[in-house]
């Protein structure tokens, strides 16, 4: 028998690179964790007054990190999508969900971090700099449970900017240290800087796809680009299949003057360019990421009204559905137990197919401007931004342009692929 | 029949009217709901409240909601659609400047989609899974997945930027004024190329891929063997058989994506700074052009509509047995 690569010995190989690369930062998150819980009993107010967004998802992402893998081990019976075959589509979409899930441990930075301009900004993929660091003034060293988890925090939690390093060519140690900055010295004080066995401090940082006009990093903000697009993917096609699902039941159940309306409805929606609509609530009703993903969701539900109006319609005359009626089942009952097990192959393999187009959405919407704005990171926008320094920096739009493109045609890919699988008029052939 | 066929088309038509009003209210109601006011932009702090409230009742802003919406409905049945309130113009004069290039542009794009694709899938069809087949269905799915500006902007990175063939962004060079008449319709194309090019490559792979699976079924189905051992010549088969019968889905498609362009091809007129319909709507409504919103979607719901029902039409043309099931 050949040997074939299954989804899970991806999953373990990506879980032992991780493991390895960024072992003492994963260190790190776990005493953040206990440090946490210590303040919590201790003084559980200023706990929950410091639980923030960031601090949620280091914590979150750090215990993932362990639950995940055995309760991926406990379930692998149940779990059968962990021994399909490995392809590509399988591949891209698991190392999407692994950089939703997992950003802080995957990056190094935060996507937002710039310092130096003049040195960083625009820089070739690959590029390697030196970063010199500083002394750090030591505020926070006390026994408290606050202080120690201030401590902690601090080496954990990656914040938009840092007083203790600095980019530099070169630095020349005399009397005084010199670095030099685009060929221009400035001088310091050797106080200030870290020295370790007589050498001051020096490491490197490599821009691995580039930088942008900021001098922020691009693959870093790559990976939390793609948190922006998977949620607003995620919470838009949920909105659009509660919509479909109930407004397309009760259309296809009660028919008469609600199917007719709705069918207008959605006829009035198609014969008019969605992309409109959804600019036009944006630019009328403000932009934010919750606006944005009820707006696409909002925007996409017809296809998913018409597939569950069709199919209810051609299973309400026959005979278990008249039995189930008759039985005196609710509406609700008979939706989740007697139309959702027919209709879940068309509707799970066109929420996939509307998944994609939601991401296309939004982050054309981040290319016009229109979308979640600079607050994050989005493909689109890092697109818009990279147009501008088109002749100079080609990797500000290659990589955002790649990912995407890659995201959708693994949607789109693994769609045909469900449908192959669950489709049962399909496998004949 | 004919007066059948009438009976039928009328329905059709006042439907189609049915779902052109429910757009302008639909739109009417958003825009009016929406929390700004548009006359903000001409009112200064140093006008006094009287001449402040003239201009806010001459953009008709200070009726109540129904009157409004009354006014709005009788002038446009009297074909007034108002005044814009960023050009000062008549509505529909400003769609008319605009009209012209998207029509224009999107009947080009449009024409050389389908002779292209529709070449390809012949090609392809005549060796199903042939080096060619494979190639092309591998390299359709990705244009189809890619979103138009990402595959705009790479196209004018390598042809703007690397190889510097056209130019990258704009309708006009800086010395139109000079040119003579043949210049200036060369330098027109020259700028349209890459737009063109962009606007049909995600197109071409949607079509494509139809025109293909369809092909491919048709040549599976029984008759066409029958056509084979009765010695009927291969072009014979494919030019009188199959496509005449393959090719009826591809215009339902054709309908609605003609439709979509027709309203205005946002992202591509973006990405090549074009002044087309797409444009001018997000313009209008990030300015808060009430009129012209209005106007602009009305525009656009009725191409989508017509670009619709010529399909149908078309439709019902090659095929009488679907006369009465789409003209419902």
């Amino acid at each position: 028998m050949r040997f074939t690569y299954k989804i899970w010995h991806f999953l373990f190989l990506l879980w032992l690179i991780i493991l390895v690369i960024r072992f003492e930062l994963l260190i790190n998150i776990y005493e953040l964790i206990v440090r946490w819980a210590i303040l919590l009993f201790n003084d559980s107010e200023t706990a929950f007054a410091q639980l923030n967004f960031d601090l949620a998802d280091n914590i979150v992402s750090g215990k993932l990190f362990i639950i995940l893998p055995v309760l991926f081990f406990l379930l692998r019976k149940k779990l059968s999508f962990l021994k399909e075959k490995f392809s590509y589509a399988s591949l891209f979409l698991t190392l999407l969900i692994i950089s939703f899930l997992f950003a802080p441990l995957l990056t190094n930075g935060n996507p937002d971090f710039y310092k130096n301009i003049g040195m960083t900004k625009l820089l070739p993929p690959f590029t390697s700099i030196k970063v010199l660091h500083f002394k750090k003034d030591e505020a926070n060293k006390g026994n408290s449970p606050l202080e120690k988890f201030f401590a902690s925090r601090d080496k954990v939690i990656k914040k938009s900017f840092d007083e203790s390093i600095i980019y530099i060519d070169s630095i020349s140690v005399g009397e005084k240290a010199i670095y030099y900055q685009n060929g221009i010295g400035k001088e310091t004080e050797k106080e200030n800087l870290v020295f370790i066995n007589g050498k001051p401090f020096i490491t490197g940082q490599m821009f691995l796809f580039g930088s942008d006009q900021f001098g922020r990093d691009i693959f870093t903000r790559l990976i939390y680009g793609a948190r922006i697009s998977l949620l607003v993917g995620f919470g838009s096609v949920n909105i659009s299949l509660l919509i479909g699902l109930i407004f397309g039941f009760l259309a296809g159940y009660i028919g008469g003057i609600f199917d007719a309306i709705f069918s207008r409805i959605t006829d009035m929606f198609l014969s008019f360019p969605i992309i409109f609509l959804v600019v036009l609530i944006l630019a009328l009703f403000g932009n934010s990421l919750v606006a944005v993903i009820g707006i696409l969701g909002f925007a996409g539900w017809m296809s998913l009204f018409k597939i569950v109006k069709t199919e209810v319609l051609s299973i309400k005359d026959k005979n278990y559905f008249i039995s189930a009626r008759l039985l005196g089942l609710t509406k609700s009952q008979l939706l989740t137990r007697e139309v959702l097990p027919v209709i879940i192959v068309p509707v799970v393999v066109n929420v996939i197919f509307l998944f994609g187009n939601v991401i296309i959405a939004e982050s054309a919407l981040s290319y016009l401007g229109l979308g979640l704005g600079d607050n994050y990171p989005s493909w689109g926008s890092m697109i818009q931004s990279g147009q501008e320094y088109l002749s100079s920096a080609w990797w500000m739009i290659f990589f955002p342009g790649i990912t995407l493109i890659f995201t959708l045609l693994s949607a789109n890919s693994f769609g045909i692929l469900l449908n192959r699988k669950l489709n049962p008029r399909l496998q004949n052939d | 029949m004919k007066n059948r066929t009438a009976k039928l088309l009328v329905k059709r038509i006042i439907s189609s009217i049915i779902i052109l009003f429910l757009i302008i209210t639909f739109i009417f109601f958003l825009v009016r709901l929406s929390p700004g006011d548009p006359s903000q932009k001409f009112i200064s702090p140093s006008l006094s409240p009287n001449l402040a409230e003239k201009v806010r009742e001459s953009l008709n802003l200070n009726e109540p909601l129904h009157m409004q919406y009354i006014g709005f409905l009788t002038s446009v049945i009297q074909g007034d659609l108002g005044v814009s309130y960023n050009f000062r113009r008549d509505v529909i004069s400003v769609i008319m400047d605009y009209l012209p290039f998207t029509l224009l542009f999107t009947t080009m794009s449009f024409i050389l989609q389908m002779i292209i694709s529709f070449v390809l899938a012949v090609k392809s069809v005549k060796k199903i899974n042939g080096f060619f087949d494979r190639t092309l269905s591998k390299l359709t799915l990705f244009l189809y997945a890619a979103p138009v500006f990402v595959t705009g902007v790479f196209i004018v990175f390598i042809f703007s930027e690397l190889l510097n063939l056209f130019p990258s962004s704009g309708l006009k060079s800086y010395d139109f004024q000079d040119y003579n008449f043949l210049d200036k319709i060369l330098d027109y194309l020259k700028h349209l190329v890459l737009p063109i090019i962009t606007l049909s490559l995600a197109e071409i792979a949607i079509f494509y891929r139809y025109l293909r699976d369809n092909l491919e079924d048709v040549f599976n189905k029984l008759f066409v063997l029958n056509l084979r051992a009765n010695g009927v010549s291969e072009r014979d088969i494919l030019f009188k058989h199959v496509i005449p019968n393959a090719i009826n889905p591809l215009i339902t498609i054709a309908g609605i994506e003609l439709g979509i362009m027709l309203g205005g091809t946002l992202i591509v007129e973006v990405v090549f700074g074009l002044p087309g319909m797409g444009r001018l709507t997000i313009d209008s409504i990030l300015t808060r052009d009430y009129p012209l919103v209005i106007g602009c979607s009305l525009a656009a719901g009725t191409l989508i509509i017509l670009a619709n029902l010529i399909a149908d039409i078309l439709k019902a043309s090659l095929d009488r047995r679907i006369l009465e099931g789409i003209l419902r």
